[in-house]
């Protein structure tokens, strides 16, 4: 398991190496530059710019620099808001996007899965139709639009939640509920149909034959093997939603991190893009390495330290 | 089995419902300005204004934070020698008054006595050296750094052929500030409204360079201190106590959001959250056919450029002809929908001649719709250069809702008036501004705000070679007239040669205005005496609230 676990890690540092070169240099051949401005400002000021943020030294050198500021950890000061630095901003926006995130997953994993399991129990009666059609609507409502709908009626036709903003819990409600539909209708839909194939396999006859109660069945026979699909989409789904969503947040006026990977593209923030995108790759890294480890714990069969004799 | 299962679900449905609860409770410290407490006790004390800044502020550090989400704050914190009224013209504030030399390019300036920082410092002329020198120090990297060039050695200093020493701005004793310019500008005064060249005090960027960037370390001298800034979040002024003129300070606090969504924006304003909102494009004319929309000017032209360098628009008649096919008061009334004025020139309206005349009025309409001699000029055009058929055009613009309509609108305009099939093209922002700036479009949008309010500021951009030209144009007696104008000390002549400059933009066309700009906002009634200056930024220190 140990030695699993260092040669994962390695591999793990390898693909964030991959990631970041070809991430620098995807960036820096899509034309344009962070100076770009409609009142354009004069040649001299803007040479004076970019010698600031050494971008009129050869690409390799820039690359070097960079290279070394990520072994650091320091990504430096943004282009676009110079008196902040790249670890300022994800200091500051990943907190509050993972406690968005963090709420949305357990609404979202817990009422998937409740579903999905009374789906499956009832298969193809009223409860199973009416939890799927809850998850068709929340699959194809896209997640802005339900946001939308979520401020106008309640916040401000009923005027029960403040409509947006990130000051007090009350103001979380509204975010994760527009954020939990879509991965809740997911988990929902494949939690129902793993359900159903666990459901008919022989060795839940036998744990039913032996006497066992229908919660023990369920739980710590059917559920656990059911859950195996979900494990698998969560891990992406976690590193996704706990970095933040541009949309949400911006609708919400949420301070997170998620309108750093936008605006920072659109800025050509090249501290900035390159800082949020370490970091999402250095969680989705983890969070598939976590999802692999959920699989041993979850499913004995699968073992992860044979891996290494293959 | 029915009953486990049920029973299981309501466990299920309790650890929900408690789970989120319990996340929130964790959530849930006491923040000074969580508004639905705040205002209930404190209404009858204090007065909160409650505003939307849009986006987080670039920057406080005054060269630096270049644009209006940073002036608005800015503005509100920090003073400048003068200051703009109510009437948007600049007059006495951390100077109270100031001697011109005779040849009109030696100011002195006499800073107030009670002209204090926030920690309770006094303003003094060497806190103006040392902001000046920053803001034209090339190190300093601040793109507000051409404003400074009309000090002498200012441009020398920036571009890193002179030194510090040689910029003409020198403290003559601890309140006296003197300042030499390269020729006589009658906007200076108006120039140095602008926050790139507010004081910062010396010895509090001495022992922080970095004091802008939070506020516990923020040290202002305007009508409002920085109490409190969540970035991305929020930030909060209060009234401050040193500023000279803190009796005419009406509001105790003024509370900035940062909500980037103008929908959510005028939902916040429905439910009362906010006192100022934006207008959803969506709703545009149904508020203001309901006619709760405020209008104000805005010192900014919409317009397209030509190019002089690509076929077929070398040619200045054919140039003319595409001018004169477009409707401006169409655009306006049925595509923008906005109440914008339309452009038949470039300078905008609200700039006074000597004579107290507006400019734009004075110069009057320097381009029409008129389809008959659009038809002629273009007939004419093709015939000087020999075409039987015109070169494809294609018109380009950034990626934008608006900016397609209007796009769209021109399309149909050359089509219906000129009996032109224009292409349209759209692309993200950053990669056009890189194009357009290399010439490589036929036919291109554009857009303009003024820095500084003078005529002088729209017309300079046209020059041979300057960084807003963008359009290949140059001419030799236009050039010379800005020059001139730049170096007269008489208002009328130098009245006349921004008029006589215009004037020729228009004859020869390089570009199409389309409409000026605007600043169209709902408020709430209960709040008057917000000053929005034309030309920059928003004024609080008149505003009340009852």
């Amino acid at each position: 398991m140990t030695a699993y676990i260092v040669k994962r890690l390695i591999a793990m540092l390898v693909t964030l190496w991959l990631i970041i070169t070809l991430t620098f240099f995807l960036m820096h051949s899509v034309p344009g530059s962070p100076f770009n401005e409609e009142r354009a400002t004069n040649e001299t000021v803007q040479k004076n710019l970019e010698k600031y943020y050494h971008l009129d030294e050869p690409l390799i050198v820039q690359y070097g620099l960079y290279l070394k500021s990520v072994v650091t950890l320091d990504f430096g000061p943004s282009i676009k808001k110079s008196s902040q630095t790249v670890n300022e901003m994800l200091g500051r926006g990943f907190p509050v996007s993972f406690e968005l995130g963090i709420v949305t997953l357990i609404v979202a994993v817990i009422s998937g899965i409740t579903l999905g399991i009374i789906a499956a129990l009832r298969h193809n009666g009223i409860l199973d139709y009416t939890a799927m059609t809850i998850a068709v609507l929340g699959i194809s409502i896209p997640n802005f639009v339900m946001a939308t709908l979520l401020i106008q009626q309640v916040a401000v036709n009923w005027g029960i939640l403040p409509v947006a903003t990130w000051v007090s819990p009350k103001h979380m409600i509204l975010p994760t509920l527009a954020l939990a539909t879509g991965p809740m209708a997911i988990i929902a839909r494949l939690t129902r149909s793993s359900m159903l194939e666990v459901l008919t396999q022989d060795y839940i006859r036998t744990a039913k034959a032996k006497g066992l109660s229908p919660v023990k069945i369920i739980f710590k026979h059917a559920l656990r093997n059911a859950l195996l699909p979900v494990v698998t989409v969560l891990g992406s789904l976690a590193a996704s939603i706990l970095t933040g969503t541009f949309v949400i947040e911006k609708i919400f006026a949420i301070p997170g991190m998620g309108k750093y990977f936008v605006e920072s593209i659109n800025q050509r923030d090249y501290p900035v893009i390159m800082g949020t995108t370490v970091f999402y790759s250095a969680i989705l890294i983890m969070m598939l390495f976590l999802v692999d480890i959920a699989y041993g714990i979850l499913d004995p069969r699968i073992k992860l330290h044979k891996k290494e004799g293959s | 089995m029915k009953k486990y299962v049920s029973l299981l679900l309501t466990c299920l449905l309790i650890f929900v419902l408690a789970a989120c609860t319990a996340k929130q409770e964790t959530g849930n410290e006491p923040k000074p300005t969580d508004k639905e407490e705040g205002t209930k006790e404190e209404a009858v004390t204090e007065k909160i204004l409650y505003l939307n800044n849009g986006m987080e502020p670039t920057s406080f550090d005054p060269p630096i934070g270049f644009d209006a989400v940073s002036w608005s704050g800015l503005n509100n914190l920090m003073e400048g020698l003068t200051r703009l009224s109510q009437n948007h013209e600049p007059e006495a504030a951390t100077a109270e008054k100031w001697d011109v030399s005779e040849d009109g390019k030696t100011y002195t300036f006499h800073i107030r006595e009670n002209a204090k920082w926030s920690n309770g410092d006094s303003v003094t002329a060497g806190d103006f050296v040392f902001a000046w020198k920053r803001l034209l120090n090339p190190e300093t990297g601040s793109p507000a750094a051409f404003l400074g060039y009309f000090i002498e050695g200012a441009e020398a200093f920036n571009t890193g052929a002179g030194s510090a020493d040689d910029v003409k701005v020198k403290a003559v004793d601890e309140k006296t500030f003197e300042v030499t310019l390269i020729s006589p500008q009658a906007y200076f005064l108006s120039v140095i409204t602008n926050p790139a060249f507010f004081p910062i005090n010396e010895k509090v960027a001495a022992e922080n360079p970095q004091w802008f960037a939070e506020a516990e370390t923020f040290v202002g001298n305007g009508p409002f201190n920085l109490a409190e800034w969540e970035h991305d979040s929020h930030f909060l002024m209060e009234k401050n106590d040193q500023y000279w003129d803190a009796g005419t300070v009406k509001l105790d606090k003024v509370h900035w959001a940062i909500v980037d969504d103008t929908n959510t924006e005028y939902q916040m304003y429905q439910t009362g959250n906010l006192d100022v909102s934006d207008i959803p494009a969506d709703l545009s004319e149904q508020l203001f056919s309901e006619g709760k929309v405020q209008v104000g000017d805005q010192a900014g032209d919409y317009f397209y450029r030509f190019n002089l360098t690509l076929e077929p628009f070398q040619n200045v008649n054919i140039r003319k002809a595409f001018a004169m096919a477009v409707d401006q008061q169409q655009i306006v009334d049925f595509v923008t929908k906005n109440k914008e004025k339309p452009a038949y020139g470039f300078v905008a309206y609200g700039f006074n001649d000597p004579a107290g005349n507006d400019f734009r009025e004075t110069a009057g309409d320097l381009v029409k719709t008129d389809i008959e001699e659009a038809k002629a000029l273009l007939a004419k055009g093709m015939e000087e250069e020999g075409y039987e058929k015109l070169p494809e055009v294609t018109l380009t613009y950034s990626t934008s809702d608006t900016h397609k309509k209007i796009a769209e609108a021109l399309q149909q305009m050359f089509k219906d008036n000129l009996g032109v099939e224009v292409k349209l093209a759209n692309m993200e922002w950053n990669v056009f501004a890189e194009e357009q700036t290399a010439l490589k479009f036929q036919l291109s949008r554009s857009s303009f705000l003024a820095d500084y309010a003078d005529p002088i500021n729209f017309l300079e951009n046209f020059q041979t070679g300057h960084s807003m030209n963008r359009t290949g144009w140059s001419n030799a007696e236009y050039d010379q007239l800005i020059k001139d104008a730049k170096n007269e000390a008489d208002e009328t002549r130098r009245y006349e040669m921004m008029y006589k400059a215009e004037k020729i933009l228009f004859e020869e066309m390089p570009i199409i205005p389309i409409h000026f700009y605007n600043q169209v906002y709902l408020q709430n009634e209960a709040v008057t005496g917000i000053v929005r200056h034309p030309v920059g930024y928003l004024e609080l220190k008149w505003a009340d609230k009852n």
